[in-house]
Formats: C-alpha cells, sequence, structure tokens
C-alpha cells in the first residue's frame, strides 16, 4: 500500500531523539513503529469496516478478540513501567503506536488509547502502583482474557470544565466521594466513557466534597465488579465505533482507602498532568486519521480505473500536496509536543536514581511486607509528590500541556480537512474506497472533540504560550487534609 | 403560465415548513436507520399535497409552480429532512422531464428519480437500450421509475421503469448522508428505454433535459440552505440551554463566534432564478449557488456538533446527522471541485464576468480588469 512515512527515518526527522537516548531510543522507536505497522496493516485494517458496521447496528458488541491479538504485540502494557512488567513506553512511545493504529482505524486505536489513559493517573502514584493493578494488566495481556482500563472524568453536567483546574471550580459537579470508614462511597453518573462499559478497572475522578470540586477532586481505581456500579447505556456514536463510549452510574459504590491513586484532593493536578500526557498521543490520533485518508485516496488515483487520469490534474496535485503538508506539520507538532513532555517537563522523573534504585528492586522483595507496607504509606505518596517538585516545574508542565493542546488541536483540524477532502476528491462513485473515507470522515470529528474541545485546548495554548501564565498543576508538597465527612486524621 | 404571486409564494412555503416541523423531523431519525415503511409514510403524505409533481401544470396533475417555488418548497423540507427533500428533488425533476404520453402512465404518489449518469463511460446508448451501471444513485432504490440523464454536449434522458427487463438495483449499503432518499448501484443490461421529452416540453415549466442538470444544483443548494439553517436553530438553542464555566455557552466567545459565522453564511442567500417569475434557472448561478452552499453546510453543521460537544457526537441527538446529509450535498449531483470545473467551462465563463462586474465612481458598469465581459 501506499504509504507516506518510510523515506526519512524518525532519527532524520526528529534531531531531539537521541540514538541511545536512555527512555526514548530511536532504534527501539523504529522498531515499535515497524510493528505497530504491520499488526495495524494485518489484523486493525481488514477488520476496521465489519466492525463499523457491527457497531452501527449494535454500540455495545465489542471485539474482544482484536484485543487479545493487541496485547499479544504489548498494546495494553504499553505504558506500563518495566518493573511491573510492561514496556516502560512514554507519551512518544504511546503517539508512535497511535499514529499507526489510526492510519488503519480510529476506532480501534481508541480502545488501546482509552486503555492508556487509564492507565496513566497510576503512573503519578509512582512505585506504590507497580505491584497492584498495573502488573495484573501486564500479567492478563497474553492471556485469552485481557483486562481493560478506562478513565472516567466527564459527567452530564460538567464536559469542558472537568478539563481545566480553573473551570473545575465553577463546575456543577453532582458526582460525591462520602468518606466512610476505611474508604469512600462513590455515587454519580460519568458521560462518554471510551471503554466504560467493558474496562475491569476504571480510574475515576469524584470530588470528596462537591462544595469544593477543585480542591477535592481525587482519583479512585474502581472495580467494575463492585456493587453498585452499572453500565446505564452504551452511547450510539457517528464514528470510532469500535471502542464503546459509556453512561457509568455509581450508587454508593466502596472504594477501600488503599485504591485512592496518589492522595485525596490531588485529582485536579492529577487531570492536567495526565491531559498533558494524553494529548500529544491525541494530535497522534488525528495526524493517523488524516494519513490513512490520503493514502486511501493516493492509492485509489493511482490505482483504480474509474480514476484515470485525475492525478494529471493540477486540482488533484495540489489538493494532496496540502494534505502532505498538513500531515508533515500535525506529526511534527505531536512529536514536539510528546518529546517536550518526556525529555523536559516530566525526564527527571522517570530517570530520578531513586526511581530507578526502586525499579531494580526484586518484585519479590518489593512486594513483602516491610517494603511493599511503605510502598503503600501516606509517606511514600507525600515522596512521590516531593520527587515531583524536585525534578520538574508547574511551569514546564503548563508549558508542555500547551504544547500538547496545540498539537491535539492542530491535529483535530487536519483530520477534519484532510479526510474532507480526500472525500471529495474521489465522490459518490469511488466504489469500496468511499466506505472507507466516509468512516474516516466520521471519525476524525472526535478528534476536535474529545481530551477537551479544540476551543477548549486553545485556550491552553493561550495561556500557557501566548501569556506564559503558570496553572497550578502540581499537587501540594503538605496537603491540607480537609476534614470531610465520616472524618480521616 | 404565469408566476405565483409573492402571497402564493409564501403559503406553499409555510406549508412545506409546517410539514417538515410536525411530521418529517420527528422521522428523521428513523429516516435516517433506513426505514423503508417510514419512507412510504412520508412519500404519501408529501404527494397528498402535490409535492410529488409541483412543476407539472394542473392538467398533468401537477400543481403548476415554477422552480423559485419548488426550490423554496424544498428548502424548507429539508429543515425537517435533507434527504426526503432529495427525493421530492429527484422525484419533481425526473417527472419535469418526461414526456406527456409516458406521464399519463405514471400514477399519482409515485416515487420517481432522476439519475445523472456520464455518457461513456458509465452508461451508453445504442439502438434505444441503456448499458452500464452508476454507483450510488441516490433516491433510486425503491423509486418506481428512473430517468436516466447522460449529460455530454448533447444532454438527453431516458426514462425506465423500476421493473424493466436488464435493471438491477441494489442498495448502496454504506450511504452515509441524505439516508432518506436510499441511493442504489444501478446496473443496465440492454435495458429498453424511451426517450425523455426533449425541448423546453409543453409544461408549465421551462425545466427541460438540457436545463435539468441545473436543477438538481439548484435543489441540493436549498437543501443545503435547509439542512445550515436546522444546525443553526438547534445549536443555538443549544448554546442557550447548556451550562459550563458558571454560564451559558453562547455567553464564550468561542461559541458565539461559531454561531455568528452559522448566521452570517445563512444571511448570504445565492439567487438562482433567472427570471423575475422565478420560472427557470440560470445555470451558472445554479453552480456557484450549490458550491458556495453546500460548502457553508459542511461548515455550519461541523460547527453545529462542535457546539453540542460530545453530546453533538451521539446519534440520538440527530446533529451529526445535518453534517453527513450537508456532506453528500456537497458531493451531488458532483463533487465540489468537479462543479468549480463546469464553471470554468468556457461556454460559461463569459457568463461568470457580469457577476464579477463593477460600478465606477460615474455609475459606468465595468469588469474587473483581464476579463471579457
Ligand atoms: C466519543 C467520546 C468519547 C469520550 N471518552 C471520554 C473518556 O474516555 N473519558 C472521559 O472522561 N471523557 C470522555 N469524553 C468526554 C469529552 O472529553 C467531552 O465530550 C469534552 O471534554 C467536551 O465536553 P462536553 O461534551 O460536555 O461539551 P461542553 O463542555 O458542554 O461544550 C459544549 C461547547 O461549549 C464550548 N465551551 C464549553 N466551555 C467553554 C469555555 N469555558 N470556553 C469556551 N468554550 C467553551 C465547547 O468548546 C463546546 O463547543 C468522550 C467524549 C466523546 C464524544
Amino acid at each position: 500500500m501506499t504509504s507516506i512515512t518510510p523515506e526519512r527515518s524518525l532519527r532524520e526527522r526528529f534531531p531531539r531523539l537521541l540514538p541511545h537516548g536512555e527512555r526514548l531510543d530511536v532504534g527501539e522507536l523504529e522498531r515499535l513503529r515497524s510493528r505497530t505497522r504491520c499488526f495495524a496493516e494485518d489484523h486493525v485494517r481488514p477488520r476496521a469496516l465489519e466492525i463499523d458496521r457491527r457497531t452501527g447496528e449494535d454500540p455495545s458488541w465489542f471485539d474482544w478478540d482484536l484485543v487479545r491479538a493487541g496485547g499479544e504485540q504489548g498494546m495494553l502494557g504499553l505504558l506500563i513501567p518495566e518493573p511491573a512488567g510492561g514496556a516502560g513506553g512514554l507519551a512518544t512511545q504511546a503517539a508512535i503506536v497511535m499514529e499507526e493504529l489510526c492510519a488503519a482505524c480510529p476506532g480501534i486505536a481508541l480502545i488501546f488509547g482509552a486503555h492508556a489513559l487509564g492507565v496513566a493517573p497510576l503512573l503519578l502514584g509512582g512505585p506504590s502502583q507497580w505491584d497492584g493493578v498495573l502488573a495484573e494488566l501486564v500479567q492478563s495481556e497474553r492471556t485469552a482474557k485481557p483486562l481493560l482500563m478506562a478513565c472516567a472524568i466527564t459527567e452530564p453536567e460538567a464536559g469542558t470544565d472537568v478539563e481545566d483546574p480553573d473551570l473545575l471550580r465553577r463546575a456543577r459537579i453532582t458526582s460525591h466521594a462520602r468518606r466512610v470508614p476505611g474508604g469512600f462511597r462513590l455515587s454519580g453518573t460519568k458521560r462518554f466513557i471510551s471503554n466504560g462499559s467493558v474496562a475491569r478497572w476504571i480510574t475515576l475522578l469524584m470530588p470528596t466534597d462537591p462544595r469544593h470540586p477543585a480542591e477535592t477532586w481525587t482519583c479512585f481505581l474502581l472495580d467494575t465488579r463492585s456493587e453498585g456500579f452499572a453500565v446505564a447505556r452504551v452511547e450510539h456514536k457517528m464514528g470510532q465505533r469500535a471502542c464503546p463510549a459509556a453512561e457509568l452510574t455509581f450508587d454508593e459504590v466502596f472504594v477501600p482507602d488503599e485504591r485512592v491513586v496518589s492522595r485525596e484532593g490531588d485529582g485536579a493536578a492529577a487531570t492536567t498532568i495526565v491531559l498533558a500526557c494524553s494529548r500529544p498521543p491525541v494530535g497522534a490520533i488525528a495526524t493517523g486519521v488524516a494519513r490513512g485518508a490520503y493514502e486511501r485516496v493516493l492509492g485509489w488515483l493511482e490505482e483504480d480505473r474509474a480514476a484515470k487520469g485525475l492525478l494529471e490534474r493540477q486540482h488533484v496535485q495540489l489538493a494532496l500536496a496540502s494534505m502532505e503538508e498538513e500531515i508533515h506539520l500535525a506529526r511534527q507538532l505531536y512529536m514536539d509536543a510528546a518529546t517536550e513532555l518526556d525529555h523536559t517537563a516530566l525526564g527527571g522523573v522517570t530517570s530520578n536514581p531513586a526511581v530507578r534504585a526502586i525499579a531494580h528492586v526484586p518484585a519479590g522483595v518489593r512486594r513483602r511486607a516491610p517494603m511493599h507496607g511503605w510502598l503503600a504509606s501516606d509517606r511514600a505518596r507525600d515522596a512521590t509528590i516531593a520527587l515531583l517538585h524536585r525534578t520538574t516545574s508547574e511551569r514546564a508542565v503548563t508549558r508542555s500541556l500547551a504544547l500538547s493542546s496545540m498539537a491535539k488541536a492542530h491535529g483535530g483540524d487536519v483530520a477534519m480537512l484532510v479526510t474532507g477532502a480526500a472525500l471529495e476528491l474521489v465522490g459518490l462513485r469511488a466504489g469500496p474506497v468511499r466506505a472507507e473515507l466516509e468512516k474516516l470522515w466520521r471519525d476524525a470529528k472526535l478528534t476536535q472533540i474529545y481530551e477537551g474541545t479544540n476551543q477548549l485546548n486553545r485556550l491552553e495554548v493561550y495561556r500557557g504560550l501566548c501569556r506564559s501564565e503558570t496553572i497550578s498543576c502540581l499537587p501540594p508538597l503538605h496537603p491540607i487534609r480537609r476534614k470531610t465527612e465520616g472524618g480521616r486524621s | 403560465m404565469t408566476g405565483t404571486t409573492i402571497a402564493e409564494r409564501i403559503e406553499i412555503q409555510a406549508m412545506a415548513s409546517e410539514l417538515a416541523h410536525r411530521e418529517l423531523a420527528p422521522r428523521a431519525a428513523a429516516l435516517d436507520a433506513g426505514g423503508q415503511d417510514v419512507l412510504t409514510e412520508c412519500w404519501r403524505l408529501l404527494a397528498e399535497l402535490g409535492l410529488d409533481r409541483v412543476l407539472l401544470d394542473e392538467r398533468q396533475g401537477g400543481a403548476g409552480l415554477g422552480v423559485a417555488d419548488l426550490l423554496a418548497t424544498i428548502e424548507e423540507l429539508a429543515v425537517g429532512d435533507g434527504g426526503i427533500a432529495m427525493c421530492v428533488l429527484l422525484c419533481n425533476a425526473a417527472l419535469a422531464t418526461l414526456a406527456d404520453e409516458h406521464l399519463a402512465d405514471v400514477p399519482a404518489g409515485a416515487r420517481w428519480a432522476l439519475v445523472p449518469a456520464a455518457s461513456g463511460t458509465e452508461v451508453t446508448l445504442s439502438n434505444g437500450q441503456l448499458d452500464g451501471g452508476v454507483a450510488c444513485a441516490l433516491g433510486a432504490y425503491g423509486a418506481d421509475g428512473l430517468v436516466i440523464l447522460l449529460d455530454g454536449p448533447e444532454p438527453a434522458a431516458w426514462a425506465v421503469g423500476a421493473g424493466a427487463a436488464g435493471l438491477t438495483l441494489e442498495r448502496d449499503r454504506p450511504q452515509m448522508g441524505l439516508r432518506a432518499a436510499p441511493a442504489a448501484s444501478v446496473e443496465l443490461a440492454g435495458v429498453s428505454c424511451a426517450p425523455a421529452r426533449d425541448g423546453s416540453g409543453g409544461s408549465a415549466t421551462a425545466v427541460n433535459v438540457a436545463s435539468a442538470p441545473a436543477l438538481l444544483r439548484a435543489g441540493t443548494a436549498a437543501i443545503a440552505r435547509g439542512i445550515s439553517r436546522r444546525a443553526y436553530e438547534t445549536a443555538l438553542e443549544y448554546a442557550h440551554a447548556r451550562k459550563q464555566g458558571g454560564v451559558t455557552i453562547i455567553e464564550h466567545d468561542a461559541v458565539s463566534d461559531m454561531l455568528s459565522a452559522m448566521a452570517v453564511r445563512l444571511a448570504l442567500r445565492p439567487e438562482i432564478a433567472s427570471d423575475p417569475a422565478g420560472l427557470a434557472i440560470d445555470e451558472v448561478q445554479a453552480l456557484a449557488a450549490k458550491i458556495a452552499t453546500t460548502d457553508a453546510a459542511v461548515a455550519s453543521t461541523t460547527d453545529a456538533v462542535q457546539v453540542f460537544g460530545g453530546t453533538g457526537y451521539m446519534v440520538e441527538t440527530g446533529i451529526e446527522k445535518l453534517m453527513r446529509d450537508a456532506k453528500y450535498c456537497q458531493l451531488f449531483p458532483e463533487p465540489n471541485w468537479v462543479a468549480h470545473d463546469e464553471l470554468m467551462r468556457p461556454e460559461r465563463t463569459s457568463r461568470v464576468a457580469p457577476l464579477t462586474r463593477t460600478i465606477a465612481g460615474n455609475g459606468e458598469v465595468r469588469a474587473p480588469r483581464g476579463r471579457v465581459l
């Protein structure tokens, strides 16, 4: 199949990537890209239209075979740290994988993308999270029953408002995590949650005091087998249908203290960092959608009898050149944002000697009482936060978030532009390629909406780059321990 | 035939508008889901009001109205559902090209569709028989009859009954937009056909085979406007109701700018009729209107989904459907880049130029430099 990327290596295109970089070895990235491309061509693209059709008829239909196939390729453990058994990937790896998968089918890619979004908050918990659910996810990866994750932030009354810490202050939050002895009871509704109906674990954000959502926004790790949890509905979506978006209800669901990710009240900061990490891959999703459309239209123009002579038309040549140009720029943006995050904003955390020392402790020792007890303690959580403060700054994260938002918003627009132009080039008479392009065009629209609408993302660019503002996005060193109902000291 | 009075035209529009809001809009989701029964039901309502044969004169069971009336009606119907409006356009265009003797055989309430086809590459005619195929012919599936409109220097139209030997219609499954005008891939294997009317015809309308493509373009422009209106009205209402950041979202410039752009696009209404009575279409204007209006509809419906945020992406809200319908308008009867080509055909460019005339200070009409008037 026609492809626009093989000519120049990643190293040539992104000189910031080091030949044997500690976390971003460019050779490894090249291998990851070609492995993913093969997987996408062999498993994803051939199923894309059929899955779209089936989920169009029944939105709750889900292709577990694909998840298993992805699991065998390490797609589920990509971001999970090596000590927990995963590949230890960062935003850059996630982005590269997303572009490749999305060029084949954005909906299927979203299954793995939403899983990664669910994993991301756990990574902020540091070594204390390695031996729990993260290890379990990796162990399940190559089994007949792989475990998926989801991340639930959006509520019916608060979508944009929960994507930004300042807006969260004024948000109409209807969910509530009520303190009870030994943990919390969660009530409320979360909406549009990708993988929500198929996930085994969900990272979930709710306030412990709805009157002060920003200050008490807290991340919980929820077992979807818990009593009181229900999937209220699976949405019938315009596109990216392979990945179900669900409305989830919580009726006094109990979550024990040890499943509070990081600390109570740190959720707003965690969300900001998670979005800084997840938006470059969303930019890559959009770039992949655009590339998929471009490759298909080019293939049609080169090979289909009905398109004979069209490549000689300047109109067509100019349209193709613009597509190539836009895709190129979108890729530069997401790679810049991802490497900025991995190298600069969070690079110090991942390469910190203390973290690496713990990583070298054999898992068996880490999981035994003394060390396990310390890792699960409040002191260990505080130490993880302290490490964040030592190795990065709120300004660095804000800047990184702005670059990530730019990549996401620009990519979304490029996805719409290129898929729309490709569809216009082939028209209604084009045969099978039309169905593929129509699907990609429907898929593309979502990239302007999720992970914060493009409007919100551009406002983040304004704050972080045009005004050089600094968002308060690191959890406080010394948390204000609020006295909530049922009181924990 | 005399032109319709303004009062009559307003009355027709009001009737179509009421039908769109009361009957079509509530059924739009079912029509989009591809329900044949609901299409039959809607078609019956439309036929009862004579909207299937607006252009034919009363002698032929028609309403005897002009093109401008048909376009105004179609726009109103498209506010309810773009696909149904497309069925009305295709049926009126098909019947307007039929000769009187054929029309006599078309029963009241029959749904016909005009199918534009590329002569030679898609469909060939020899010895009164049609061969070839047309992919994604809008409105053709389930139609009672087709008029195959062959393009070329001398356009010709050929009538084929739905049951004709050698004609196969297969439902176009992927059809993404205007789904109430069910598309078919049309296969013709030695299909005997009858020539549809040529010349200006003796009916109430100036539509003939030669001007049928212009009617399709002008009608598609009208549908696109109807879709844009619905997108704007629905998004505006939502923007006044949905709150984020402690205020209704219309109070955010990011949202009001999108709505304002939609309003601006709607304010620019292209003139399509070539005569004051609105009986005939100016083909250059029709091309320009189709390009501008369908591009505007794609932009406005995409923004409407954006105003709705995630809710707009869900099928049940009915907003994303507008986006799909608008996209199909951009691709029918030809993609807009091909329509641009049509506009620049040498025989037309001299007629585009007058559109660009400017009035100089002394009142003299001048063309921009380098243009031939
Ligand atoms: C298919 C799908 C999958 C999703 N997956 C997930 C998921 O896995 N997990 C999750 O938590 N969420 C998920 N979401 C939710 C998604 O992140 C939200 O839809 C998005 O943040 C927008 O929120 P909203 O839909 O409530 O729109 P709203 O916030 O209601 O926005 C409506 C409009 O108002 C504008 N607007 C709102 N506030 C402002 C402001 N302050 N300034 C300027 N303009 C503003 C928006 O830009 C938009 O145009 C998903 C959504 C979809 C559609």
